[in-house]
């Protein structure tokens, strides 16, 4: 009898399983929905704060607008967005915005330089929304019809990149009305963008397009859906299915799991960023350039990318410079300085009076033994240590790698608690100048002890200093690549770090129902989805499969 | 009478035990939260940004322990469990009554059905020793409970999901449905949240199965359960009657526990199932340092389980004459 309930139950669920899959239907043609598959290891607290570090990506790009558009694939170039022009004068200390004419806020008020001059003075007063530490350059702002004037207290010309590119403009009329700016959730924001928050729930987002956008004709996608994500096997599965279209994530072994699955799926990972050893330059030994450029000819970076990275991942060269990305801004002849040869890095040790005992070099007793941390969640950064740490013994030096947890690994890069590194957390910027400056800027770095910004291996040097402000006084672009290119000697002379691999955006894409996606030969914005506001700009391209 | 006083005060005296070690723990874990904040994000934000992430959370705020203890037992008693750095700016309260729903709902459902199935199981094959019922069902599911979950849901979600395709493979609806009291939502949710409560039944169900039969088979030996025999009663009602309502206490204990525990949901589940729960609510917590939503979790759960205990307790005490003689 019991095995009667039993099997009913068994049935009853097996019918509900089938009278719910029927339920389900795939669309086919052009598609005027995409669906965005990126784990966040989140759920969604529907807060779209557009200076809250945490939900920034899911509300500036398709909401919220920028100043002026600065394309990140191709060497800073600036597409005028909410700014009409834009001009710097005084030395490049001053920067003039005119505002475009005609953009409206999606309740329907004007969005004017009023708005502009607002937002800065918000960042001003909160230095808790000042993500890019914006007021740390800026001297003052001031409005004057439809221009606002940025005045700058030393030439600014990088800083162009985070005041018009990548702040967020706010509606002056709703912000007023907040109490405490910072921890304001801005459940239903009201922007100037081309899509607007319709619903949220902790699982789904869902945007739809702003009939009265100010670009006319555009957007033509109607719906956006952002699920979030707490794990990468079921987002991946997603995009493997084709549920979603839009993803951006690493996915082990890419061909057999999801591009082989369907012709329309496809995956380009551009590099970006260096994921770099870093070398802590106050170590008694570590502070021997001949050991760190020993240690440069001795890593074979192809087979750390091959076998580490899964071939993602290219592998870097001692320039700095990430290739293709920016090979316009390579010195060749100083890339090809430092290659690959085993050889070579013995015969250096050798020469600067190191000699080797029991497989390792040595000098007055010490040996060539130092520990690197690294992060023990990142399986291909693991990997791709181990490659090193072979690769390293050949020519006696030894590493021992100690993988962390991310939060320890994090406290004790920022504050130089290591001998070795292996890190690839600069945030980088439009051009190869901002990594390096990150890497090499004496004020980014820090007493050990103390948090360093970017510059972690502690390098410092005036002459580097003095070339990058340098750079920061000339909008000429031949005369920044020069610049450039001495920074670029800086790391192959020096070796204040290694770089490896090039880190990447992830982005794979679905080209069924929709076309428009950024591609090798299209690259007209980073194409992750957690790229903002590039994000927003991918959006506006995207077009129905059959539309023209 | 004394009896229920001192159950009472043995619960409040370990509440507040819980509170102050719910306090204490966090405080005593190494970290800093921006940090734990910033490495979420991969370096994507500018290490600028650090200073100001710090200001926006209160972090490197100076305050004596003292002060901070007597504000959290204040804040407590308010119901306010402060502001959550995972999900900043929003509050700890708000974020887990929007999780629990589906913790409840499907961790719960599936206690109560394991629970249920497992002692039916195991009483009728006590019963029915030697039957083919006996022969199939428990070794069958004592084996399955000792898979590790990780595996079984791995398996389920190939089989079922991506080979079969009768299944979604992750999350607690599908995303173009609208949230709501819609028959449309309420069955995708349903649809959505059948194949992890059966995976969780095959891991659950063999322990209360195999606890049952023993118990049946010890109490089957007694001498009241003879006597009914002789006194011919039908046997339908002496295994509920007799051999069931003894053999059970036991296992309601065990399950009174289980019931407690059901607020901490199942990490593993939500995790593989990409379910919006609060276990996975928990791990994340714990990751980000955030303080206010971890403790906000832990003081839920010890409340949950000594609530848990205490009605047990109650329980047992009646339908146990014995436990109340003794006191």
């Amino acid at each position: 009898m019991k095995r009667l309930m039993i099997l009913a139950l068994v049935v009853g669920l097996a019918a509900t399983a089938t009278a719910c899959g029927g339920s389900k239907s795939s669309k086919s043609g052009g598609s005027t929905a995409v669906t965005i598959s990126n784990e966040q290891g989140t759920t969604w607290t529907c807060g779209f704060n557009p200076f809250n570090s945490s939900v920034n990506f899911l509300s500036f790009g398709t909401v919220y607008e920028e100043l002026t558009f600065v394309n990140g694939l191709q060497s800073g170039k600036t597409t005028n967005w909410l700014a009409k022009s834009f001009a710097w004068s005084n030395g490049n200390k001053t920067l003039t915005v005119t505002m475009r004419p005609g953009v409206k806020w999606s309740d329907g008020k004007p969005l004017t330089a009023d708005d502009v001059f607002y937002t800065f003075n918000l960042l001003k007063k909160n230095p808790g929304l000042d993500l890019n530490a914006a007021w740390s350059v800026l001297q003052s702002v001031s409005q004057n019809g439809d221009q606002v004037t940025f005045n700058f207290k030393t030439s600014a010309v990088p800083y162009f990149y985070y005041i018009a590119g990548q702040t967020p403009i706010v509606p002056k009329h709703i912000w007023t009305t907040i109490k405490n700016p910072v921890t304001y959730k801005d459940t239903h924001p009201v922007g100037s963008g081309p899509f607007k928050m319709a619903s949220c729930s902790p699982q789904v987002i869902k945007y739809t397009k702003n009939p009265s956008y100010w670009q006319t004709g555009k957007p033509t996608i109607e719906t956006v859906y952002y699920p979030a994500f707490t794990s990468n096997d079921p987002a991946n599965q997603q995009l493997a299915s084709g549920k979603a279209q839009w993803g951006s994530q690493f996915i082990p072994n890419i061909n057999s799991y999801y591009l082989n699955k369907s012709p329309d799926n496809h995956y380009w990972f551009p590099p970006l960023v260096n994921v770099s050893i870093f070398i802590n330059l106050k170590d008694p030994i570590l502070s021997d350039v001949n050991v760190r450029r020993a240690m440069a000819y001795a890593i074979d970076r192809k087979k750390v990318s091959e076998i580490g990275e899964y071939g993602y991942e290219p592998p870097s060269n001692q320039t700095g410079i990430v290739t293709p990305t920016f090979s316009d801004w390579l010195d060749k002849g100083l890339a090809n300085q430092v290659n690959y040869d085993p050889a070579k890095a013995k015969s250096i040790l050798q020469n600067a009076g190191y000699t080797m005992k029991n497989g390792v070099f040595e000098k007055n007793g010490k040996p060539l033994s130092f520990k690197i941390i690294n992060i023990g969640g990142y399986s291909d950064w693991v990997a791709s240590v181990q490659v090193i740490q072979s690769e390293l013994k050949k020519v006696g030096i030894e590493i021992t790698p100690e993988n962390l947890s991310s939060t320890t690994y994090d406290a004790d890069n920022f504050n130089g608690k290591f001998q070795l590194s292996y890190n690839g957390n600069e945030s980088g910027g439009p051009t190869p100048y901002y990594e390096l400056r990150q890497l090499l800027y004496s004020k980014n770095s820090a007493p050990i002890g103390q948090p360093a910004s970017s510059n972690w291996e502690r390098y410092s040097n005036p002459q580097t200093d003095k070339l990058i402000e340098e750079y920061g006084a000339t909008t000429d672009l031949a005369k920044q690549k020069e610049i450039v290119k001495q920074l670029e000697a800086v790391m192959v002379n020096e070796i204040p770090v290694i770089p490896v691999t090039e880190g990447v955006d992830w982005y794979q894409y679905n080209t069924k129902g929709l076309s428009g996606w950024v591609t090798k030969d299209n690259t007209f914005a980073k194409p992750a989805a957690y790229e903002n506001p590039d994000w927003g700009v991918m959006l506006l391209h995207l077009k129905p499969k059959g539309s023209s | 009478m004394r009896f229920v006083v001192r159950r009472l005060g043995f619960f409040l005296v370990t509440l507040w035990a819980a509170v102050t070690l719910n306090f204490l723990i966090p405080r005593l874990m190494p970290g800093n939260a921006a940090i734990a904040m910033m490495s979420r994000y991969k370096g994507h934000v500018n290490p600028q940004a650090m200073h100001a992430i710090e200001i926006a959370f209160g972090i490197n705020v100076h305050e004596s322990l003292g002060h901070a203890y007597i504000t959290y037992l204040g804040n407590i008693i308010h119901g306010d469990f402060g502001i959550s750095l995972t999900f900043f700016p929003d509050t700890v309260a708000h974020q887990v009554f929007q999780a629990l729903p589906w913790t409840l709902a499907l961790i719960g459902t599936t206690t109560i059905l394991a629970f249920a199935l497992g002692t039916l199981i195991g009483l009728v094959s006590a019963w029915r020793r030697g039957s083919a019922l006996d022969g199939a069902l428990p070794p069958l599911f004592v084996i399955t409970s000792a898979f590790p979950y990780f595996w079984l849901a791995l398996l389920a979600i190939w089989l079922f999901s991506i080979k079969l395709g009768w299944f979604p493979e992750s999350g607690g609806y599908d995303v173009t449905t609208t949230v709501g009291w819609s028959w449309p939502f309420i069955s995708d949710a349903v649809y959505h949240s059948i194949l992890p409560a059966l995976t969780i039944l095959v891991t659950a169900i063999g322990g209360w199965i195999l606890t049952m039969r023993n118990n049946t088979i010890t109490v089957l030996a007694e001498d009241y359960v003879r006597m009914a025999r002789a006194k011919g009663l039908s046997p339908w009602r002496i295994m509920w009657t007799y051999a069931g309502r003894n053999a059970i206490l036991p296992n309601l204990v065990g399950f009174a526990m289980s019931l407690g525990f059901v607020v901490s949901g199942a990490i593993l589940v939500e995790f593989v199932f990409n379910y919006p729960g609060v276990g996975w609510m928990f791990l994340q917590s714990v990751e980000n340092q955030d303080y206010a939503l971890m403790q906000g979790l832990f003081l839920m759960i010890t409340v949950t389980v000594l609530l848990a205990i205490l009605v047990a307790d109650g329980a047992t005490a009646i339908l146990d004459p014995r436990t109340r003689d003794r006191s």
